[in-house]
């Protein structure tokens, strides 16, 4: 079958299987920002936004996506350096597995909760695992990122 | 997964017709566990096409469509009024954000996953379920079903109680599955108390509100003795997590905490 949406603002057609999923698809399609790790719904390395809001591509069907909007870190690139500026003055990173997800994730909480205190920093970004800089670095360069955008 | 087919019907009796075709044609929520739940199917039959991703205010009632998703459900402010705003504290620790923008309602109900964080609070609140074509029936009578239903999971029916409520989920982890959840809600003098992930799925704990019901006030004693009851009347098991009796106390505590805080004057 065949799924046709918005890739970081360019219409697509893509040949699927019915039950392949969306990291699948990127991945086959040269997005190899989208990382896979978990492929089971709870590290979220793979997200991607869908329409604007967040989701685990690792376990989204690709045929959801037909007429929809799909946007990963190629499209945001401006943003993604001032995200990555942020996290090398925290000493945020250590392999970047996590990032091209977590990135997307920080960039849908500013559009949705500018004002976001550290509680609802800490709550949004839950989702996102990271196994090797601890995540105090992570919050502390989340916080200046957002405070740079008001 | 493997599947031969992906449907999006654009009725719900379209929808029907494919489910009773073949016992392997099968209804995609959010489609989150599937991959876990179900690694092949005939078809895969999408019901977002359905207008079923609407919260409607029935006055006295909330009609949740089964295609919400867990992230719209926590940020609607009518959840959120619903008795102390159990069901928002209880979706909001649901794994992550992206998760939660997938997951739906409709697929964590009719799911009866047994570590839902989501079914306990509505147990407690005695949410209602609508079937198409006509089967309506409570979460509780739901749960206690054998076997696979053949009917649609459409809407998930709650009153807009003002009561006091209670939710503890114990994990180690915010992305965790539950060791242990309880709810409670007391609504005009009368307590619910639901106890999930023991590791089975959600229970009323119909003892330990027996034990409760029609008392003005509760007293230590009578919070203690409902404790004890609730860490008796139903069955814990052991697993990676918790062993059964680390379950037990969990649930000896949190009853006996929550019941405190719902009966606070």
């Amino acid at each position: 079958m065949r799924v046709n949406f918005v890739l970081n603002g360019r219409n697509v057609i893509f040949d699927i299987a019915p039950g392949e999923y969306l990291a699948d698809t990127l991945r086959a399609n040269h997005i190899l920002s989208v990382k896979k790790a978990c492929d089971e719904s709870a590290c979220g390395a793979c997200t991607v936004l869908v329409d604007g809001r967040p989701i685990l591509s690792c376990s989204y069907l690709s045929a959801r996506v037909e007429g929809r909007s799909v946007t990963t870190v190629e499209a945001i690139q401006d943003e993604v350096n001032q995200i990555s500026d942020f996290f090398s003055d925290e000493g945020a990173d250590q392999c970047g597995f996590c990032n091209t997800g977590l990135a997307l994730t920080i960039y849908a909480l500013q559009k949705e909760m500018p004002n976001a205190s550290d509680d609802e920093i800490r709550h949004f970004v839950a989702g996102n695992l990271c196994r090797c800089s601890g995540y105090q670095a992570q919050f502390l360069a989340i916080k200046h990122y957002l405070e740079a955008h008001r | 997964m493997e599947a031969n087919r992906y449907l999006r019907p654009a009725t719900l009796e379209e929808a029907y017709q494919l489910l009773l075709q073949d016992p392997k044609n099968i209804l995609l929520g959010g489609g989150l566990w599937l991959k876990k739940s179900t690694p092949s199917a005939n078809a895969l039959v999408d019901l977002s096409a359905l207008g079923l991703d609407a919260i409607k205010d029935l006055g006295d009632r909330l009609e949740i469509g089964a295609m919400v998703t867990l992230r719209d459900f926590e940020l609607s402010p009518l959840v959120k009024e619903i008795c102390g705003g159990v069901l928002t504290e209880a979706t909001s620790q649901i794994m992550g954000v992206a998760f939660r923008n997938g997951a739906t309602i409709g697929g964590s109900v009719a799911g009866r996953f047994p570590f839902s964080d989501i079914i306990t609070p509505l147990l407690a609140l005695d949410a209602q379920l609508v079937f198409y074509p006509h089967k309506e029936m409570s979460l509780a009578d739901f749960l206690a079903l054998k076997g696979r239903l053949s009917d649609i999971l459409t809407h998930v029916v709650i009153k807009k109680s003002k009561g006091r409520s209670f939710f503890k989920k114990v994990k180690t982890t915010a992305l965790d599955f539950a060791v242990i959840n309880v709810a409670i809600a007391s609504i005009d003098g009368n307590y619910r108390v639901a106890i999930g992930s023991r590791p089975s799925v959600a229970s009323l704990a119909l003892k330990t509100m027996d034990s409760v019901n029609n008392k003005k006030k509760l007293s230590k004693e009578e919070v203690l003795k409902a404790a004890e009851i609730a860490s008796e009347e139903l069955s814990y098991a052991s697993t990676n997590a918790a062993s059964a009796e680390y379950r037990k106390a969990l649930v000896k505590a949190y009853v006996k905490r929550g019941l405190e805080e719902v009966s606070k004057e």
